[in-house]
């Protein structure tokens, strides 16, 4: 479906050196340099699949996001969608996908909602007979009813990202590429694009592509996690194994009526712990404990903290990816 | 054969295009009746007041290098009508290089199955332009009474064509300066430079000392938007010259702009976000 082929992308920056003297110089003396965003990422995508694709800020997700959408051209490397090239024919390449970005919109600002359809619909050479099935199709899974008739400047975000999603499904594409689709939204609306995206997933075998902050999103959608750093692919695989492979943290929650626990509970000193290896918060009598449960097994963490303080209601739980994904983004992947 | 037919195919399409973002242009300014009546006032004050300028100095001199007031207003009018066409169309090219490529807001053209270029020019009307249009055509009209020239259905049809053509120098020159943007993130102080060429245009090009002169005929042809083909309409002299190589030098110069236009695509690098 998705073919990504030692993906390169290079930018010229040029070096400025700070104030109005620094100005100067470079307007007589342009400096720049070679920077390499995004280096050799290569992957594929299956029919069907819904890819969570992660990293830090300025790791490159959003010129590898861009030159899969066709904005920007690789400086080497391709990808292609269903056998598509964008450098190629971007018309036919664009035909096939739909985009959401996050932080942008594509409808028409000033005009009631149902008018940006009535338009795309034109720019996608949509038939009548679809545009109304898709139409009823979409506003069943996404609840447009209520507000397409509103000008889109008075749509709330969650409106917003919801009438951005489904303009950008108006053509059927077999690849949605989802930026940060729940940025600034509260829970409650974030669910309910979530399942409005998996719903899209499963009743029509849309493909799709994920960048998100919100790990949340890539634990309820992602079949699989893409991660890059630096410009590079890090970390390819389901999120299970992501968890198998560098989850080894383990958070260890207990309700305590021993005073000053975080003073009394000196694991650190106890099992001879890393500085990342061990944190300890506590909010009133609850204790949160996270922990690298393969520097000190599981067990020897909880006789320990049995034996130092009064203890009720204790749990052991796997971090979560959040956990798992910070840690990752602070050392970097060896 | 298919080549044609895809030609042909392409052509509609762009037609089809720009009759819809017209119309949601229309319902757009329906929204905000007042925004465009301030903006047709405000237009409509700049000309009279080029107009009082113009008046004030002919009063002074009757004519200027042979020619007679009458015929200078009508260079004048001339001028405003593709100036004013090219106002009115494709008037957003001026944000292509203020903000639309600096801030990214570019991706939006690039991910739609649409020629960019075409995308661009279609999705805004500027309707501040109807004040030149009306006030280029009221200015023919006035003084046709009193300069004598022989009209025949040959001569309005070039003079048509000469403005059809001509109001694609002012976009070809605006989509030029405009794509330097997606190289250096911004150029509309370079587009700016370049369509205040244009201001030269409304006098006969032969006031001017022979620099000018020859800038605007061969460097940035603003001269052949309105002197030369107005020139062929008051005398009746050289269409070969006046009207051809009017059409000439606006496909050479909007085609110029296409290419440079699809090689700035490929420079193009948005925005972080």
């Amino acid at each position: 479906m998705i073919e990504v082929a030692n993906l390169r992308k290079e930018f010229k920056k040029t070096i400025k050196e700070p104030g109005l003297k620094g100005s100067l110089k470079s307007l007589f003396h342009p400096q720049s340099e070679q920077v390499v965003a995004v280096d050799n990422i290569s992957f594929h995508v299956p029919k069907g699949e819904i890819l969570g694709f992660i990293g830090p800020n300025g790791a490159g997700k959003s010129t590898v996001i861009k030159m899969l959408t066709g904005i920007l051209t690789p400086t080497s490397g391709k990808c292609t969608i269903n056998g598509q090239n964008p450098v190629v024919n971007r018309k036919n390449y664009v035909k096939e996908i739909g985009v959401v970005f996050g932080q942008r919109t594509q409808l028409w600002w000033d005009l009631p909602l149902r008018e940006t359809y009535g338009v795309l619909k034109e720019i996608y050479e949509v038939d009548d007979k679809s545009y109304r099935e898709r139409m009823a199709f979409l506003n069943e899974t996404l609840d447009l009813d209520s507000f397409i008739s509103r000008p889109v400047r008075t749509l709330s975000l969650g409106q917003r990202m919801r009438a951005d999603i489904a303009a950008s499904l108006l053509h059927s594409p077999k690849v949605l590429f989802l930026d940060e689709p729940t940025i600034g939204l509260d829970v409650v609306v974030k669910d309910n694009i979530r399942r409005a995206i998996e719903q899209i997933n499963s009743q029509e075998q849309t493909t799709v592509i994920l960048t998100t902050h919100d790990l949340a999103d890539i634990e309820q959608l992602a079949d699989r996690i893409v991660m890059i750093d630096k410009g590079k692919n890090v970390f390819d695989g389901s999120v299970r194994t992501l968890k198998s492979r560098y989850g080894q943290m383990r958070e260890l929650n207990f309700v305590t009526e021993s005073p000053h626990p975080a003073e009394t509970l000196r694991y650190r000193e106890q099992f001879h712990f890393a500085e990342d290896d061990v944190s300890v918060e506590c909010e009133g009598t609850a204790v949160k404990v996270r922990f690298n449960s393969a520097v000190v097994p599981i067990a020897d963490m909880l006789s320990y903290t049995l034996q130092t303080v009064q203890v009720s209601d204790i749990s052991v739980k796997d971090a979560d990816i959040e956990e798992i994904i910070r840690r990752l983004y602070m050392q970097g992947v060896e | 054969m298919r080549y044609i037919r895809s030609l042909a195919h392409f052509i509609g399409r762009l037609v089809r295009i720009h009759r819809i973002f017209v119309a949601q242009e229309i319902k757009r300014m329906v929204e905000y009746k007042a925004d465009f009546f301030i903006g047709m006032i405000g237009f409509l004050m700049v000309q009279c007041s080029n107009l009082l300028m113009l008046w004030i100095i002919f009063n002074s001199i009757p004519t200027l290098m042979g020619w007679s007031l009458p015929e200078v207003v009508f260079i004048y009018g001339f001028s405003l009508i593709p100036k004013g066409l090219d106002h009115l169309l494709y008037d957003n090219l001026w944000m292509v290089g203020s903000t639309i490529v600096s801030k990214g807001e570019f991706d939006k053209y690039l991910t739609r199955p649409i020629n960019t270029l075409a995308h661009v020019l279609f999705e805004k009307l500027q309707v501040d332009a109807i004040g030149e249009l009306v006030m280029g055509i009221a200015l023919i009209c006035s003084v046709l009474p009193q300069i004598s020239v022989e009209w025949s259905f040959g001569k309005i049809l070039l003079g048509l064509v000469s403005m059809f053509f001509s109001t694609y120098i002012f976009t070809g020159v605006k989509t030029l300066t405009a794509s330097v943007s997606f190289w250096r993130k911004r150029s509309s102080n370079i587009i700016t430079l370049g369509y205040k060429f244009a201001n030269f245009t409304k006098y006969p090009a032969t006031i001017y000392n022979e620099f000018i002169k020859n800038l605007i005929t061969y460097i940035i042809p603003f001269a052949f938007t309105s002197y030369y083909p107005s020139v062929y309409i008051l005398t009746g002299d050289n269409p070969l010259f006046n009207v051809g190589v009017t059409v000439l030098v606006s496909v050479l110069v909007m085609g110029s702009g296409v290419i440079v236009w699809h090689l700035g695509l490929r420079a193009y690098e948005s925005a972080g976000s």
